[in-house]
């Protein structure tokens, strides 16, 4: 090649990207060493240099090029071997949307869009919201300004891939010298590269998720260490103690003496894992020598204990007596024996009913409306109900709401927006209810009025729950935050903030030291109360999360999202032990049975479905290699008429509360 | 490029009053104007999921504006959903209805109606994993085909185990419900109670698990209880008000009622005393029959032609007793005019040949047998009677006939038979003579007549949709073969009754004649 032509590339490269100074320098150099040809590198014999400088000099953002470069990259992919083929598809993906952003950031609008219609049917099955979201990326400032795109452009996607699959690829981009491919795979992926054979593609749930940035983050978070063990000297502790002798009279006169002696041991441990690990030892040993009477008891190993982090309110003797004796007489669920499931229908809400809840005792149902309004109803009253478990456990509730003229329900006006989310304390004396006007406000079921209006939210506050013990409560909302209040304090006690969109919803654990939350941003988090931190990010849903709901138990979480999948997670991993695939629509509503052997999850489908959770959990203890493989199993599924189930709850003696308002069939 | 063109933005700002955008202006907002909707949307969408909701409204939207500090759009919250109406032209532009509303209207026009109330309604979604079956419910799934379940539970992976086959579990609240019902069907008696219980049976949701053992239950005691009438008669109740019984998905067991039911109609005897009235229990399960082929016809396409085979079969059979005559001709009345025209009229003549030395009181000796041969004779009559009286409903130029008409027929039936004799020769030349139809290859003959006959049948009941696609495709050509056909019959009686107007008539009938000889060899 002529020197002088390598001089105009040069020059020419040069220029256009700015450095005119550099251009000029270089030009007055070649103008002084015009004679003398004496040129530093030999550049006329390598072919590869020249064919470098040449790919240079080419048209840098010809729009088109994306477009080429990447259809080859794709028929390469498709077309290579199937056992690698998997993994190889799967860089295609974050490949495919770079090269839209970069087409939109250069402004080449119209290609960007050519180029994305073209191309996106091959990732449309699952990550379909995504795209629907890029979709309307269209200038440089879109990217800016928009959340999901800018973390996107900030983070690398980890992927994971074996040796010869990475080896595959790295040839094909050298061989085919597709500079562009491989700026945007060094620029924006991050491989994983490991060796052996590939793994089957279904595993692999990161996979299906590009959530920028924190993938890093959420593995570092995931490290710490939680405390998911139930409170010490809980209710449920101390009616072993007391009632176990009283009811099990079946079991084995050793194992009741082994059981005190556990209690004994709780009461006065402190609760640490590493102890209740030990106890647990003793615990397998002696259940080796008792007998077997105790089904699932024996098989998991009894839960640690922990200390309460906050102050907790002090429970007046009467109620805990009602809840004793609710616990006493509890229904032993299984997947045999189903729970019975009482179902509240709303009828001529004219659309307007917002969310619905149900207190613990299931006699009192509220419901918030678009209109602002909060109705209460009390179920024993309305006197529908009529079955003696609902009368038996109504008692704890002082029947003081009068009727009110002809209405059978209380009206709670306050709120100047849509109310979204309303939840009962433990005993029922109180409501709070959240609202679009970014207010919560307590209301008192006894006084029938208004107690506190809690501001603090800048936008809707979606959702709001009480703590299991009552005076503590978790809101969220559109704000990105979630927060922690007590009743008596006007402000909030803490912030949880790192949700990269919309806090959805957000649930308690039965220890009171973590609350969950999950969001827009497909995520589900998990905060440290006392410190305000996150501890957990679980990472696997493909839309917005919706409802939350804890194990009894303190070791699982259920989350159940926007296109009807529930995920089960095991706390302390942060990993998914199995997806529940059921619903075709968004999921409203978990609850875990008392004993924690059951979730019921309610849906926008018009049913209630029953999943048995102890059938996963234990074959995860049996055999961990293979947790991907195995699924809760659906046990029954109860269709309502063309009823939305808003709301769920079972009640301490496990019977099943649903609720939703009647929708009329789209005509 | 956006999928909002310029010329919108060009729109938008006119409507606004700015007439001097630039081209290029516009040309740059209608990317950002395609990202606020999306944006507008996505919040929207949150607003929706938050509501509960599964249809974006109004309210949403102006909910998300709300959340973007943009004053919500007035005029358009309202509770139902939108009405959106197809721009012409355009495959997927649609606008709203603005209709201009009058003042004057709306001031003078009544208060409407408060809205009811908000309530709320308590029932048992299950009872320990059971659903009862009340009418909040959602109806009992119709038993799914096997078939459907088994990929299904192939990709539920190693943890499920194979689940047996489905234990049918009856409540014990049903388990007493079908005895109660089953020992009043034999108790043989008439009772207030069995009659109540009939309209529950007719009425009552959730009694679907009980179905097959109704079926079960009917055809046993049928095949057991043939001497036993006031059972059969309980029983056949039971058939009807089963089939009554609007929750009641009963398809599936068509089947094995079927051979009950044609059995009440068709049996050669049903009771063993003398006083037992059979005629009506065959009466009522006739109309039974006709109920089940309208309302299931749809669905079993051969139903119906499946059942009138066995009755013509029946009917012509000269061997058969004469009771059975009877069941099959009210079955194949019950039917519909188009049956008894297609099926008895073309048999008339050489049945009533077989049937007049029974009617003669000089010739057979036995009083049953002669009262047997009435009785039929009658039941001949009124069907070819109530299928001439439909006929001439729907063919207004024609004298009604004198209502002397039938009692003249009644005395001399035997006279009228030469002319319809004639008629029935030369209009059907393939229509053999009655000894090929009573011999073995009866039922070719009977095939041939379904054929042709199934095709007016669709005229009076749209609902059966018999396997004839050519005759839907050609509904005013069917509709004159059937008043043509029915000519043939009447051509005889218009000459008895009316003769002066017969010459004006002819014309009408001639054409008609001709067009069902064309129509007639379609098929």
């Amino acid at each position: 090649m002529d020197p002088e032509q390598i001089n105009e590339f040069v020059v020419g490269y040069l220029k256009k990207k700015g450095f005119s100074s550099a251009a000029k320098d270089l030009e007055d150099f070649h103008h002084q060493n015009n004679g003398s040809s004496l040129s530093p590198i030999d550049y006329h014999n390598d072919p590869e240099l020249t064919k470098l400088i040449r790919s240079f000099s080419q048209q840098e953002d010809d729009p088109t090029r994306y477009r080429e470069c990447y259809s080859k990259l794709r028929s390469w992919a498709y077309n290579s071997l199937d056992l690698y083929k998997h993994e190889l598809l799967r860089v295609m993906y974050p490949v495919f949307i770079h090269c839209y952003m970069d087409l939109v950031g250069k402004g080449h609008t119209q290609e960007a869009r050519a180029f994305f219609n073209s191309f996106r049917k091959d990732h449309e099955m699952v990550h379909l919201r995504d795209l629907q979201k890029l979709e309307g990326v269209l200038a440089p400032s879109h990217l800016e300004e928009m959340e999901f795109a800018r973390s996107l452009r900030k983070s690398k996607v980890n992927i994971k891939i074996c040796q010869y699959s990475y080896d595959l690829l790295l040839q094909y981009l050298h061989r085919t010298e597709s500079t562009l491919m491989l700026g945007i795979i060094n620029e924006h992926i991050n491989f994983q590269v490991y060796s052996g054979q590939p793994t089957s593609s279904s595993d692999d749930i990161e996979a299906v998720t590009i959530v920028g940035s924190f993938q890093d983050t959420a593995n570092h978070i995931n490290q710490k260490e939680i405390q998911w063990g139930l409170l010490e000297d809980s209710l449920e502790d101390r009616l072993e103690k007391t009632g176990g002798l009283l009811s099990d009279s079946e079991k084995g006169q050793g194992e009741s003496k082994d059981d005190a002696d556990d209690s004994k041991k709780r009461s006065t441990e402190t609760g640490k894992q590493g102890s209740s690990i030990k106890k647990l030892k003793k615990d397998k040993a002696g259940n080796a020598t008792a007998k077997v009477a105790r089904l699932e008891t024996s098989t998991v190993p009894p839960t640690p204990r922990v200390k309460p982090e906050l102050a907790l309110p002090v429970m007046s003797t009467d109620v805990e007596q009602s809840i004793l004796e609710d616990l006493r007489n509890r229904v032993q669920l299984s997947s045999v024996a189903m729970p019975s499931v009482s179902f509240y229908t709303f009828v001529n809400t004219h659309n307007g009913l917002n969310c619905a809840s149900i207190s613990h005792d299931g006699s009192l149902v509220a419901g918030g409306f678009s209109d602002s309004s909060i109705k209460v109803w009390d179920m024993a009253k309305i006197g529908q109900t009529g079955s003696g478990a609902l009368q038996g456990e109504n008692d704890t509730n002082d029947p003081t709401i009068a009727p009110n003229g002809r209405r059978n329900y209380t009206l709670l006006l306050g709120h100047s927006g849509p109310v979204y989310s309303a939840t009962f304390s433990p005993p029922g004396d109180f409501v709070l209810s959240s609202s679009a006007d970014t207010t919560i406000r307590l209301w008192s079921t006894q006084l029938n009025a208004n107690l506190v209006c809690y501001k603090g939210h800048n936008y809707p506050v979606w959702d709001v729950q009480f703590s299991p013990f009552g005076h503590y409560f978790a809101s969220c909302s559109h704000d990105r935050t979630a927060r922690i209040w007590s009743m008596d304090r006007i402000q909030p006690l803490r912030i949880m903030a790192g949700h990269l969109s919309d806090v959805d919803c957000v649930q308690w654990h039965p220890n009171c030291n973590y609350i969950a939350t999950g969001s827009s941003d497909k995520t589900v988090r998990l905060w440290d109360v006392q410190t305000g931190e996150c501890v957990r990010i679980f990472i696997g849903h493909r839309s917005m999360v919706l409802s939350l709901a804890m194990s009894p138990d303190g070791r699982y979480m259920s989350s159940g999202d926007e296109d009807g999948t529930i995920m089960m997670w095991d706390l302390s991993t942060a990993r998914c032990i199995t997806p529940l695939m059921g619903h075709n629509s968004c999921v409203w509503s978990l609850a875990y049975s008392g004993e924690g052997s059951l979730l019921a999850s309610g849906s926008a489908d018009c049913t209630v479905k029953l999943w048995d959770v102890t059938s996963s959990t234990k074959s995860t203890k049996a055999e961990e290699k293979n947790v991907s493989s195995n699924r809760l199993r659906s046990l029954r599924t109860f269709p309502t008429k063309s009823t939305p189930v808003h709301a769920l709850r079972f009640s301490r003696r496990n019977l099943l509360f649903a609720a939703g308002a009647i929708s009329k069939p789209a005509s | 490029m956006s999928v909002v063109p310029k010329e919108t933005v060009e729109v938008i700002a006119q409507s606004i009053g700015i007439t001097n955008l630039l081209p290029e202006a516009a040309l740059m907002l209608a990317p950002d104007v395609e990202y606020r909707v999306r944006e507008i949307m996505q919040e929207a969408i949150k607003c929706m999921r938050h509501s509960k909701r599964t249809t974006l409204t109004a309210s949403d939207v102006d909910g998300a504006l709300n959340l973007r500090n943009v004053e919500p759009i007035y005029g358009f919250a309202s509770g139902a959903p939108f009405r959106f109406r197809k721009a012409i032209g355009h495959r997927d532009l649609f606008y709203t209805d603005d209709r201009e509303v009058d003042f004057k209207e709306v001031i003078e026009a009544p208060l409407p109606k408060a809205p009811l109330d908000t309530e709320i309604v308590c029932h048992w979604l299950a009872i320990e994993g059971v659903q009862p079956a009340i009418p909040e419910n959602a109806p009992l799934e119709v038993i799914r085909a096997p078939a459907e379940n088994k990929p299904h539970e192939q990709k539920d992976g190693p943890l499920i185990d194979i689940r047996l086959p489905v234990k049918h579990v009856l409540s014990r609240e049903l388990q007493l419900y079908f005895q109660k019902i089953a020992e009043l069907a034999m108790s043989k008696s008439n009772s207030a109670l069995f009659k109540e219980a009939l309209v529950s049976l007719a009425s009552d949701s959730g009694l679907h698990p009980l179905v097959p053992y109704f079926t079960n239950f009917i055809a046993d005691e049928v095949s057991r209880g043939l001497n036993d009438f006031q059972l059969l008669f309980n029983l056949m109740h039971t058939v009807r008000s089963l089939l009554q019984n609007p929750h009641i998905h009963i398809e599936p067991y068509l089947h094995q009622l079927m051979p009950s039911v044609v059995t009440c109609l068709v049996s050669r005897k049903l009771g063993n005393r003398f006083a037992d009235n059979h005629w009506e229990l065959r009466d009522f399960t006739a109309n039974l029959v006709a109920l089940i082929c309208k309302r299931y016809g749809t669905v079993y396409i051969t139903l119906q032609s499946r059942l009138t085979k066995t009755l013509i079969n029946a009917l012509l059979d000269p061997k058969k007793a004469l009771t059975q005559h009877y069941g099959a001709i009210q079955g194949l009345t019950a039917l519909g005019h188009n049956v008894v025209r297609l099926l008895i009229v073309p048999n008339l003549e050489p049945y009533l040949r077989l049937l007049e030395p029974e009617l003669d009181a000089e010739k057979q000796k036995n009083q049953t047998k002669s009262y047997e041969a009435w009785r039929v004779y009658g039941a001949l009559l009124r069907a070819t009677g109530l299928c001439i009286h439909d006929r001439l409903k729907i063919f207004p130029p024609l004298p009604s006939p004198s209502p002397s008409f039938l009692h003249k027929g009644k005395g001399k039936i035997i006279n009228t038979e030469p002319q319809k004799r004639k008629l029935s020769v030369d209009s059907s030349d393939n229509r053999s003579p009655q000894k090929r139809l009573t011999t073995k290859d009866g039922p070719d003959g009977v095939q041939s007549q379904d054929h042709t006959g199934a095709a007016p049948m669709e005229v009076d009941n749209p609902v059966e949709n018999d396997n004839q696609p050519q005759n839907s495709a050609q509904p005013s050509s069917s509709e004159q073969t059937s008043d043509a056909n029915e000519s043939e019959s009447r051509n005889g009686m218009v000459k008895e009754s009316g003769r002066g107007r017969a010459i004006t008539m002819k014309a009408i009938l001639d054409q008609i004649w001709k067009d069902d000889l064309d129509s007639g060899r379609l098929w």
